[in-house]
């Protein structure tokens, strides 16, 4: 295997999560700064409103986004891991990433379904 | 205001002793918000989640980088916590809150009587190792089915699922301790991040909470891995298993007689 692969993927990882907290962070802030309560009850993500409502700086959508990068971090390192197996030629492996990135997105679809 | 600084000082509380302790918040932060600031089981489990992928992530990612992990290993794995994280995560939403509640007082005694039996032995698990050995692994058909119920498990409870995973890869499958954690660290994030997408979609996540409550896990969950080595576990794993039986015992009466 690539003896670059783990320390890329730790980078990935730790990038990720310091990016990721420092929105929730920042997100965090302006919405106590702005009178909000971590007790209010969060809204439910709205896809369709959030581009918009992030343009706007609006504190909810920095947080929202700080969580979905968080949640996504995981995943990236399975793509980055995909990549580097791919490059060594570890089929098996690229297929297993291949399967756990499935995985997950069967699981958005699911709760998308039943939702 | 009040309320955020309180989330924050729990989640670094929370952050520390998972670090110091080897184990993931979600057993602290789940009750914490459920028992301490009156959230919903459910979407403490979502908040939960969360934070339990920030520390995941940050933790695993070290020990990516000491080749402490095994990469192969945890991804073979973890497609199959994935999936049992998903069917966890879809189950959770069927559950009345107080059988989530009594699963979760149950977890809680687990861990303090093997925390409470691990101290008692201390200095005999000096383990070894600290490096993976890689494939062939031993017993993987039987991994792979602990690996789906630790899905299923961290899915419901809102917990990393390490307390099944390092024992499966440890006793079952002869992986040197210390490489059985990192590993199983490494396999909490994607695990929790499927059941996590489940409760995001279902409005199970609140993110409000989420805020102040990661914000404080990932600050004490640092502090704990740069200062861990200074710290006597040992005292600090029976004051852990005392607030652990505390909080079980708390779970169980919710579980009994509601909110």
């Amino acid at each position: 295997m690539n003896e670059r692969l783990e320390p890329a993927l730790a980078r990935v990882l730790q990038v990720g999560t310091y990016v990721s907290m420092g929105l929730v962070a920042l997100g965090t802030l302006l919405f106590i700064a702005g009178g909000g309560s971590p007790l209010d009850g969060g809204p439910v993500l709205d896809l369709a409103r959030f581009p918009a409502d992030l343009a706007a700086g609006r504190p909810t959508a920095i947080l929202w986004l700080g969580v979905l990068g968080t949640l996504l971090t995981p995943g990236l390192r399975v793509v980055g891991a995909m990549v580097g197996f791919a490059r060594a030629g570890e089929w098996r492996m690229v297929g297993i990433a291949v399967a756990i990135i499935a995985v997950v997105g069967v699981g958005i679809v699911a709760g998308l379904v039943t939702g | 205001m009040e309320v955020g600084l309180l989330m924050l000082v729990g989640g670094v509380a929370a952050g520390l002793f998972g670090s110091l302790l080897g184990l993931g918040g979600g057993l602290l932060i789940v009750p914490l918000l459920t028992l301490g600031f009156g959230l919903p089981l459910r979407e403490s489990v979502g908040v939960s989640l969360v934070c339990v992928i920030v520390t995941s992530s940050a933790s695993a990612g070290i020990f990516l980088q000491r080749r402490q992990a095994d990469l192969r290993l945890g991804m073979t794995l973890e497609l199959f916590t994935a999936m049992g994280a998903i069917a966890g995560g879809l189950f959770a939403f069927l559950l009345d809150e107080r059988v989530l509640a009594a699963l979760f007082a149950g977890l809680l005694v687990y861990v303090a009587v093997t925390m409470a039996r691990a101290s008692t032995a201390a200095g005999s698990t000096t383990q070894n190792a600290d490096r993976p050995a890689g494939p062939p692994y031993r017993r993987l058909p039987a991994a792979i089915v602990g690996s789906v119920g630790a899905g299923v498990f961290s899915a419901l409870l809102g917990v990393g699922g390490g307390t099944v995973k390092v024992p499966v890869m440890h006793l079952l499958m002869g992986i040197p301790l210390r490489v059985a954690t990192a590993t199983s660290n490494l396999m909490i994030g994607i695990t929790a991040s499927a059941s996590a997408f489940v409760y995001l979609i279902r409005g199970g996540i609140d993110v409000y909470a989420v805020g102040p409550t990661a914000v404080g896990v990932f600050i004490g969950a640092t502090i704990g891995s740069r200062f861990g080595g200074r710290v006597h576990v040992r005292v600090l794993r029976l004051l852990f298993v005392v607030v652990l039986l505390f909080t079980a015992f708390e779970m169980a009466r919710r579980a009994a007689f509601g909110a």
